[in-house]
């Protein structure tokens, strides 16, 4: 079982299961995790999914595309370690990722 | 068989009772036709959230290239490639991508301010008053105000653009642009302002677009023509104007019939954002979505046929149960489950956040000067188009009931001449058209010779000849052959009455569309 760890700006913290193949924004949205929107439903066009990585996980993510860099570029309140959840993937060896969101999307 | 066939879901869109309160019929929709199909109008409809979120994920099978409006897409029509809504990927994702770089999250969150001033500005001359009109004063008002100033539009030009669209704007070498009636004739506002914008650059949204290199759908990197960038302009500004003005309706009559969930937003000013998102679940300004079918797909078991329209109710899966705990009822203490009232995917409302911002600040702004209101029944209308819903005029009663129960309303009888003034024909005519994505202005220009009319008429930056113009006491039609965006004839009906006139325009199969005009007063 893949665990991910999404903390809310005001430190709610929401364990939840992930599932292989699916986007880290779709399972936020699927659990309920208020702080992400993610209006376009994964398709890198609303910077509404952003969140901040834990740093001892950061390098072990796939870099940003340039489509991901764009768009981060129009998203608030951002940081060294923000990347848009939608484009990472759940994959087996992200069982314990922690995702921390900022105080708003928009 | 008989009994059945008297008993099934019938669902007809264009039938005013459905448009009043459609979700009765949703929810039989819902429950006994999840695959609904119309053999009349020739169409499915999809209304359970689940499916109908696929349906927006599933571009393969359903396709935007004719068209998101079901009287667009039976009409089988070339549309151009610039109007990227109704286009699919790469075409669309080329536009939108170069779109979506000018309304990120950053720009539109640095604009609140100025949305507030709107919105005060608004606001602030009906307080201490005993009436207000959410639409009228405040909903047709503040997102044209904030789509004019993301376009780089000077504010003291912004009314005149309102007022008559066509004006043409021009300017002296170092001067504010300034508007002209004299040479009206030459084509819409938006088109002269970006030939003035070209020369004097500035850092709005306008200039952003001037300016930026896309990779256009061939792969070439480039500018936007003259041509697209109308289009793109058009389509933002008439998607972002009467969207958000339906959504500030919707929140005056619900909240004005849930005082007690008003008073909790009264209270707690942070639960605004999320009674934001209940009133789009609740009352979609937009309810239904139109796709192409352009391959063979399954849904619930049947496989609807390449070559149909399907209609995705958005409206209808918002209110689903499977989905939210008691669908039909406004609560915005309820789970933050998102909604479908922005799409989802690769179309999803490019003004998503800006249209939450707007509303949101809409609502803080209302609630700290208006706490309580009532709605005004007898004067309120509710407009029909093709693609949104909501209130064309919602007059309230400010401050307790109470107050009000024996005031009657002040009866407003449309002003009419004693003596008709003369109901001429000839001459030019400020017209605007109420489209499927916004208001279109144009100008008409006639010309009498003897009991023979001829003449022409603008817009979207082209003139186009007028023909076949009739004329019955104040009744009046003629034909505009429109050559671009495609060739289609449009027929006009209206009457005169003084120097107004109203009707509706019928342009080709594509359904029917009111219009009004006003008459250019000649020196």
């Amino acid at each position: 079982m893949i665990k991910i760890c999404f903390i809310e700006h005001d430190g709610t913290e929401h364990v939840v299961e992930g599932e292989v193949g699916n986007s880290l924004m779709q399972t936020a949205r699927d659990n309920l995790v208020r702080g992400i929107i993610g209006d376009c439903g994964g398709n890198c066009s609303c910077a509404t999914c952003h969140g901040y990585v834990d740093p001892a996980w950061f390098d072990k993510l796939p870099p940003r595309s340039e489509e991901e860099s764009v768009m981060l570029d129009g998203a608030m309140h951002l940081e060294q370690n923000s990347r848009l959840t939608c484009q990472i993937k759940v994959t087996e060896e992200l069982d314990g990722l922690v995702i921390r969101l900022p105080i708003s999307q928009i | 068989m008989s009994a059945d066939k008297a008993d099934a879901v019938y669902w007809d869109p264009y039938k005013p009772e459905f448009f009043k309160n459609p979700y009765p019929i949703f929810r039989r929709l819902r429950e006994e036709a999840p695959l609904y199909k119309n053999e009349e109008y020739g169409f499915h409809a999809l209304s359970r959230y689940a499916e109908v979120e696929r349906a927006l994920k599933d571009t393969q099978a359903l396709s935007s290239a004719r068209g998101t409006i079901l009287e667009i897409i039976k009409a089988n029509a070339q549309l151009p490639e610039s109007v990227f809504i109704f286009q699919d990927p790469p075409i669309h994702t080329a536009y939108r991508a170069l779109l979506q770089r000018a309304m990120t999250p950053k720009r539109m969150n640095g604009i609140e301010e100025q949305v507030r001033r709107f919105c005060a500005q608004a606001l602030d001359p009906l307080v201490g008053g005993d009436r207000f009109d959410f639409i009228a004063d405040l909903g047709a008002i503040m997102p044209m105000r904030v789509i004019s100033m993301l376009l780089g539009i000077p504010e003291q030009d912004q009314e005149a653009i309102r007022q008559s669209g066509d004006d043409r704007l021009r300017t002296e070498a170092g001067k504010p642009m300034s508007f002209s009636v004299e040479a009206n004739v030459s084509g819409n506002a938006f088109g002269e302002y970006i030939e003035w914008r070209t020369t004097h650059p500035s850092d709005d949204m306008m200039t952003e677009l001037l300016y930026a290199e896309f990779k256009d759908p061939s792969g070439t990197v480039r500018r936007l023509t003259r041509e697209e960038l109308l289009s793109i302009v058009d389509v933002v500004a008439g998607a972002g104007n009467e969207t958000t003005n339906r959504l500030i309706g919707w929140a005056g009559k619900e909240l004005a019939e849930h005082p007690d969930q008003r008073r909790d937003l009264v209270n707690n000013p942070a639960l605004i954002p999320q009674a934001i998102e209940e009133l789009l679940r609740y009352q979609t300004p937009g309810p239904a979505i139109a796709r192409y079918v352009a391959r063979d797909v399954e849904f619930h078991g049947q496989t609807v046929p390449a070559g149909g329209a399907m209609m995705l109710l958005v409206g209808a899966a918002n209110r689903d149960d499977r989905r939210y705990t008691d669908g039909d009822s406004f609560n915005i203490h309820r789970e933050p489950l998102p909604h479908l009232a922005f799409g989802h995917g690769i179309h999803a409302c490019i003004g998503a956040i800006l249209a939450r911002l707007e509303g949101r600040v809409a609502l803080q702004e209302v609630l700290k000067r208006f706490p309580e209101w009532h709605v005004d029944e007898e004067h309120a209308e509710l407009a029909s188009t093709s693609t949104v819903r909501g209130w064309e005029t919602l007059p309230v009663f400010l401050g307790a009931k109470s107050k009000h129960v024996a005031a009657a309303a002040p009866k407003t009888e449309p002003a009419v001449p004693t003596k008709t003034k003369d109901t001429t024909l000839e001459g030019t005519w400020n017209l605007v058209v109420k489209g499927p994505t916004g208001p279109q202005p144009t100008v008409l220009v006639l010309e009498r010779a003897g009991s023979t009319f001829t003449g022409t008429q603008t817009g979207q930056g082209s003139t186009s000849p007028v023909t076949d113009v009739q004329v019955d006491g104040n009744k009046v039609s003629w034909v505009n052959h429109v050559t671009k965006p495609m060739k289609i004839k449009v027929t006009f009906t209206g009457e005169i009455t003084g120097d107004s006139m109203s009707g509706k325009c019928k342009p080709g199969v594509f359904g029917s569309f009111p219009f009004s005009a006003t008459k250019v007063q000649t020196l």
